[in-house]
């Protein structure tokens, strides 16, 4: 109860409470996040289960055209799946697998970064060669590798049900150099100032230095590339699933919603791409804008009163 | 080659006028490789033969055979077709056609690598004299006469002798220069003008061409345009008059647009699923897979998913082909589906894994997709994995899942080819069954195929082919679901249009008559 209290008695809250892009973006993204996650409770029907799915009930319009089906509030895809539903189960899969690859790569990115750049010397030039190596794998050949490689090993029906964490793994395990360059040049930059000074000369342990006082002072630039990557991971497993390496097709997500869509939008079935386009530019600008007044909020030099 | 074309621009300077020269401009995804008919098997080069050659016979729209060079032919036993050559033929060079040009592009189609597959039961012709030719076969071969639309009498003459670089005239050769690659004297209605591979070729009218009956196109401007939207753009501007092929979400604005003609036709490439019984227990039953293509509303799939652009199919046979069983008609219920499924004591169902290309066939992938929906509901929860078709093949050889897609399109327009290919038991050494990932296996289906091929009744081929479609039908060994439309579009001063396409995608442009 206290731990409440003190929450909202913090400069936080007090700084989150007077800045109505903030408000007005949690609102919508805590929106999203609920009926993502409620999809099996909210959504009306399952488009995951493929019985109840007819090919006859497909690309039905929304509910304010004369032709629609009133069970089909915003209209079906090209397989008769609802709409609505759909969007629903596909933006769950679509966070799931943003927030999960974003976490992995800040937890690789940030680890290797702060090491490589608090330790320095060879330790350091291994490292970051390490990164580069990395980098220059795309997404897609670590993808096709590690697809291939688990394909093999377990055979087809299993990695239907693994995809998701699959995904999780391949986009995060593909792009943790992009965070631990950006946590090694800030380190660079905070190791020589004094308060590290001041913390080594009364005898703090290096890993205490590390993640105590060096870490809170470099996580400025990391949540800023935070909010892009969510938004990258989403894309890349959008991609991903059109060459066949993503979300199996009979469970699409929000990324490969739009791309199957997008072939319908000069046949006049517009809906089916735009609005799991719309969803997606909401949840990511959503998220965008907070990550904005998150950075705002920790960098003391743009307080602005 | 050179002395001949300043002839014929003289003759061609002086004419044009008087005879109201007509020009069809016409746009293909892309352009012939070469000049040399022999060198690749494929729809290209055939629809290039029949603009600059002629075959003996060839197809008509309704699949039957119609006489070209050769004016008439009969039978003379088991292995002997007997053709009579049509008098007075000209080839471009001047030289006159007869039984020796005959027989010699039949032993260069036997050395060339892409055909010589296809004229493998062939033997050495007797010509009997200048107009009158036996071809024989080493065994009885009941596909002689559709084999006969692929030959393309060559100027013996013209491609004999030794080229500047010294190799012989007629050396086939697939990617360097050659003379054949970069000459032509054929005997078709048109003459290669110009030619900038990848960029544009002129044809003009032969004057000497033997058919007065065809059509008034003077000259043909071909000029490839690889990009779908592109080539439909072109036509919808008027830049071209005629485009093929057209892509399927182009239809509606096509035939929306005023002044162009969208001529759709079904093909003749079949679409199907495979089922594998070597890994899967299940697929053994006949009940399970009857099943299966119960629970399969194909033409749910044509009428949605095709826009009604594709012929709904019970058969790999289309209409026209020798083996097509009329009785064999589509058959979903998905009642029956599960009353089968329960006969066979997989009531509570199973899961299986399916793959499927997503950029091979017109939409492949969403109907990999509604199938797996409508499997669903007799209890076969279905694995789907889709991927483009440069990892496909591989895939599918290796035969990963149990369920696989495959396309398949007969290269001599016969049902034999598709019993070959895809439902005879699978025979490393014999190549039988070399797609059939079904692994389905059944002695008479096997023992019909291989007699139809010697077979030269057509009553009785018929009926045996027919027989292998009914037992296929019957054991449920594919899942069938439609015939792909073939598509051309061209403007409305082709006033014939419709009638010289055909099933084969072999527009036979000599016979178009523009306003």
């Amino acid at each position: 109860m206290t731990r409440i209290k003190q929450f909202f008695n913090s400069f936080f809250f007090y700084r989150f409470i007077r800045d109505p892009v903030a408000i007005g973006s949690f609102i919508v993204l805590a929106v999203l996040f609920i009926s993502g996650f409620g999809a099996p409770v909210i959504a009306p029907h399952n488009p995951y289960d493929t019985t109840t799915i007819d090919i006859m009930d497909s690309e039905l319009p929304p509910f304010w055209y004369p032709d629609s089906d009133s069970r089909f509030l915003l209209g079906t895809d090209s397989q008769g799946r609802d709409m609505l539903s759909t969007m629903l189960y596909g933006m769950r899969v679509s966070i799931f697998i943003g927030l999960g690859a974003v976490t992995l790569q800040a937890f690789l990115g940030i680890t290797i970064g702060l090491i490589a750049g608090y330790k320095g010397g060879r330790f350091e030039a291994f490292l970051m060669r390490v990164a580069d190596v990395q980098l220059s794998f795309s997404t897609y050949m670590v993808a096709i590798f590690f697809g291939a490689l688990f394909q093999a090993a377990f055979g087809m029906g299993l990695y239907e049900n693994f995809a998701i964490p699959m995904l999780i793994f391949i986009i995060g395990f593909a792009e943790w150099p992009q965070y631990a360059r950006t946590v090694r040049a800030s380190v660079l930059g905070e190791k020589k100032k004094e308060y590290v000074e001041a913390a080594r000369v009364i005898g703090l342990p290096s890993r205490r230095i590390m993640w105590n006082h060096i870490l809170p002072n470099t996580l400025t630039p990391v949540l800023v590339i935070s909010t892009v990557q969510v938004a990258n991971a989403i894309m890349s497993e959008a991609a991903l699933s059109f060459i066949g390496l993503g979300m199996p097709v009979t469970r699409p997500s929000l990324g490969s919603l739009i791309k199957a869509g997008f072939d319908f939008i000069f046949s006049g079935s517009w809906w089916i791409t735009l609005f799991p386009g719309i969803m997606l530019v909401i949840l990511i600008l959503s998220i965008n804008l907070l990550g904005d007044w998150l950075r705002d909020f920790l960098n003391p030099k743009l307080y602005k009163g | 080659m050179k002395k001949m074309m300043i002839l014929f621009l003289a003759a061609a300077l002086l004419f044009p006028f008087s005879a109201g020269a007509k020009t069809l401009r016409l746009a293909m995804d892309a352009d012939p490789v070469s000049l040399d008919p022999h060198v690749q098997l494929s729809g290209g080069m055939l629809q290039y033969s029949h603009l600059v050659f002629d075959p003996l016979v060839r197809w008509t729209k309704d699949t039957k055979i119609e006489p070209r060079l050769a004016e008439k032919w009969e039978r003379m036993d088991d292995l002997t077709m007997r053709f009579y050559l049509r008098k007075g033929v000209k080839f471009h060079s001047g030289n006159e056609l007869t039984a020796k040009d005959v027989a010699w592009t039949l032993a260069r189609l036997k050395r060339s690598g892409d055909f010589k597959g296809l004229f493998e039961p062939f033997a050495d012709p007797v010509i009997i004299d200048d107009y009158t030719i036996d071809i024989k076969t080493k065994k009885p071969y009941g596909l002689l006469l559709n084999m006969c639309t692929y030959i393309f009498p060559m100027d013996s003459k013209f491609y004999t002798g030794t080229d500047k670089k010294g190799h012989p005239k007629d050396t086939i050769v697939k990617t360097e220069w050659s003379f054949a690659n970069e000459n032509e004297s054929g005997t078709g209605k048109y003459v290669v003008a110009e030619r900038e591979q990848g960029q544009k070729w002129v044809l003009k009218a032969f004057p000497d061409y033997w058919d007065k009956n065809t059509g008034n196109v003077d000259e043909i401007i071909l000029t490839p345009i690889s990009e779908d939207a592109t080539r439909v753009a072109a036509l919808l501007a008027g830049d071209v008059d005629f485009i093929m092929p057209v892509p399927p979400q182009d239809f509606d604005r096509i035939e929306k647009a005023d002044g162009i003609k969208l001529i759709t036709m079904t093909g003749s490439r079949i679409i199907t699923f495979q089922i594998n019984q070597k890994r899967r227990e299940e697929f053994k039953n006949a009940k399970v897979r009857q099943a299966m293509v119960y629970a399969v509303n194909n033409a749910g799939i044509v009428k949605k998913i095709m826009k009604g652009r594709a012929g709904v199919a019970a058969q790999n046979s289309p209409r026209g082909y020798q083996g097509h069983n009329p009785a064999l008609q589509p058959r979903f219920d998905l009642a029956k589906a599960r009353q089968l499924m329960k006969e066979a004591g997989y009531e509570k169902g199973f899961t299986v894994s399916m793959i499927a290309p997503n950029n091979r066939y017109v939409n492949d992938e969403k109907i990999a997709v509604a199938t797996a929906a409508m499997l669903s509901k007799i209890g076969i929860k279905v694995d789907l994995k889709t991927m483009p078709k440069a990892q496909y093949w591989d895939q599918f050889d290796a035969q990963v899942a149990d369920i696989q897609m495959i396309g398949w399109h007969s290269d001599t327009e016969d049902s034999a080819n598709f019993y070959e290919f895809l439902y005879m038991c699978p025979n490393k050494e014999t190549g039988y069954g070399q797609y059939n990932s079904g692994n389905y296996c059944n002695k008479r289906v096997d023992e019909l195929t291989l007699a139809s091929q010697s077979e030269t009744n057509v009553e009785k081929r018929m009926a045996m082919l027919q027989e292998v479609e009914k037992i296929l039908y019957d054991d449920a060994a594919f899942i069938p679901f439609h015939w792909q439309m073939l598509s051309w579009a061209g403007s409305d001063k082709l006033k014939n249009a419709n009638d010289i396409i055909n099933v084969m995608n072999f527009p036979y442009f000599g016979d178009l008559i523009m306003k």
